[in-house]
């Protein structure tokens, strides 16, 4: 072991030095590299294998491929296989963290904690872009109808972000992430969605399917459109307002965190 | 020393509650978690040097740091660090660090990646700064090793030296010394002394008053969350001291001792003990009696089978201490 040195010196507050990395994307690299470990990416992986096997049911099932992927993506994919995969991303990114408690190293920092949240936000999404909307698309070229693969890829990418958004947000309100995002997502998207048209307007699972239903350019099943709620590029903005207010949102409550130990 | 906490408020000048030159007050503060109070109505501050902070398990030591860090937010009364909210404004954390007790470290990084980001999350030069806190704490060596394979002492170096790549001018410690082998201690124990002697305000919790009395010229003894005793090491060594002591001598011959030791100073009373087959001994000067109690077996030919002090647990002395 060395002798005693002193302390290493700092750079003045307010005054980065050129040999940083900016905050933000030492967040960001943070998330990827720490917050998904392996059991989480197999998790991640699972919920892909079974998206693309959403595909293969669909092949499978229905005489018509098109209208019968429509009905899987719908059903299966968005309201399924996205939210399970974005939960366990989502929770990892920051919910996980702040029970295992490592994530006061993060938070006791000068850095804003905007950055704190879309950091860790950004981390997720993108773990989500190489992983389930891929799955999404491969879904779609595997259920035989290649034509459904880039709505599907737009609208599992915009739903997804928008999931992770709001797991971080859940993330930053309660230690139980997990049962409070399955709430969300089984209680009050799936069950008050399915009744209330204005809870639906505000989900990612109802949004996604809108989006794909909106941005495909074959007849889908009457019953996957739903009235009052946009389709296609109005769902797309509609999902992004829904990420930015639940970033938001995430901020705020960042700033209230009460972190105990691990043990707490 | 003092046992009572200072009203709100009001900060005698020479109240060993309060340092000088105070960069961490704590006005007032009381934390409770559902029922359970954590920290009662505590005023102390603390200011440049090594302060360490002294109490049994679950007397509010770690609420307190946490409490400090802006980790923890207060129910009642306030914490300021040098003069600021650590739970408003976040440009406290760049002047101030935490080593917490907690095991806990992230995942997947080496040592270096992870000195290397708490760097970047404070705009600190990374080219040198981190490899020269891991040199310090010994683990530069195995920097590229990830943190999660380390034991709990190469841990908790690892914490230390994210604190310090910052250069806080306010560290934390919460036991910053368990895991830790003999040689490390002594390193740790230096490197927070010099920390202190370079004006630095270095706060280190324990529940060990002998490590704590190696570390800090100054002491603040938690129990039950409230102050119990402030001071320099050596007063509250000497108020633990001067407390009643019980203490069991087994020997060769029970009734020839306790007829010598009755008539010692300083011996409150001897009791013969039946089940454990000795005798307590009550006393106000435990030391005393350490030096005098081989004498007098030696003068009766008694042959003294096991001096075992009854209450000589941190915890017994800090309740005598707040009795």
């Amino acid at each position: 072991m060395s002798a005693p040195v002193d302390a290493p010196a700092r750079a003045p507050l307010g005054r980065p030095s050129s040999r940083t990395r900016p905050p933000l994307l030492a967040i960001f690299l943070y998330t990827l590299r720490s917050c998904i470990p392996p059991r989480r990416w197999a998790a991640v992986i699972a919920a892909c294998a079974g998206t693309v096997l959403f595909g293969l049911l669909a092949r499978a099932t229905f005489r018509n491929e098109a209208s019968g992927f429509a009905n899987v993506a719908s059903e299966g994919i968005f309201g399924l296989m996205m939210p399970i995969a974005t939960l366990i991303i989502g929770d990892a990114v920051l919910g996980a963290e702040v029970r295992a408690g490592t994530f006061h190293f993060s938070w006791r920092s000068p850095v804003s904690t905007w950055q704190l949240v879309v950091g860790r936000w950004l981390g997720g999404s993108l773990v989500a872009l190489v992983t389930i909307v891929p799955a999404t698309a491969l879904s779609a070229l595997v259920a035989g109808v290649p034509d459904a693969a880039g709505p599907a890829l737009a609208a599992s990418a915009v739903g997804s972000v928008a999931y992770v958004a709001i797991f971080v947000a859940i993330g930053c309100i309660s230690r139980r992430t997990a049962v409070w995002a399955l709430a969300f997502v089984f209680l009050i998207e799936r069950l008050l969605g399915t009744a209330l048209t204005g809870i639906a307007q505000l989900s990612p699972t109802w949004e996604s399917r809108a989006i794909f239903v909106g941005l495909v350019d074959f007849d889908v099943p009457d019953r996957l459109i739903r009235e009052g709620i946009p389709q296609g590029t109005g769902a797309i903005v509609r999902l992004l307002v829904v990420s930015v207010v639940a970033l938001v949102v995430a901020t705020w409550r960042m700033g209230h965190l009460r972190l105990g130990g691990a043990s707490d | 020393m003092t046992t009572a906490p200072t009203p709100r408020g009001e900060l005698a000048p020479d109240d060993p509650a309060f340092a000088p030159e105070a960069t961490v007050r704590v006005d007032d503060v009381s934390v409770w978690y559902g029922q359970k109070v954590a920290l009662s109505e505590l005023s102390c501050s603390f200011g440049p040097g090594v302060t360490g902070l002294l109490g049994p398990n679950g007397a509010g030591k770690t609420t307190l740091m946490r409490s400090m860090t802006g980790l923890v937010p207060v129910n009642q009364g306030s914490i300021l660090v040098e003069g600021r909210n650590p739970r408003r404004d976040r440009r406290v954390h760049g002047r101030m660090a935490l080593v917490p007790e907690d095991e806990a470290v992230p995942s997947g990084l080496t040592a270096r990646q992870f000195v290397r980001y708490i760097a970047d999350l404070h705009r600190v030069d990374t080219r040198e700064a981190p490899d020269a806190a891991l040199s310090t704490v010994g683990l530069l060596d195995v920097a590229d090793r990830r943190v999660d394979g380390f034991s709990k002492g190469m841990r908790q170096r690892t914490k230390i030296a994210a604190a310090l790549v910052i250069g806080p001018q306010v560290l934390v410690l919460d036991e910053p010394l368990n895991g830790a082998d003999p040689v490390q201690r002594l390193h740790l124990i230096d490197l927070f002394k010099q920390l202190g002697r370079q004006g630095r305000t270095v706060i280190v919790s324990s529940h060990v008053l002998s490590e704590v009395e190696r570390l800090a010229e100054r002491v603040i003894v938690l129990i039950h969350g409230r102050l119990a005793a402030a001071g320099g090491h050596r007063a509250i060594r000497d108020a633990m001291d001067d407390r009643p002591r019980h203490v069991l001598v087994r020997s060769t011959g029970s009734r020839q001792l306790a007829s010598a030791l009755v008539v010692l100073e300083g011996v409150a009373g001897v009791t013969v003990d039946g089940p454990r087959d000795g005798l307590v001994v009550q006393t106000l000067h435990a030391r005393q009696l350490a030096v005098e109690l081989p004498r007098v077996a030696r003068d009766r030919d008694v042959r003294l089978l096991e001096v075992r002090a009854l209450d000589d647990s941190l915890e017994s002395l800090f309740r005598e201490l707040v009795r």
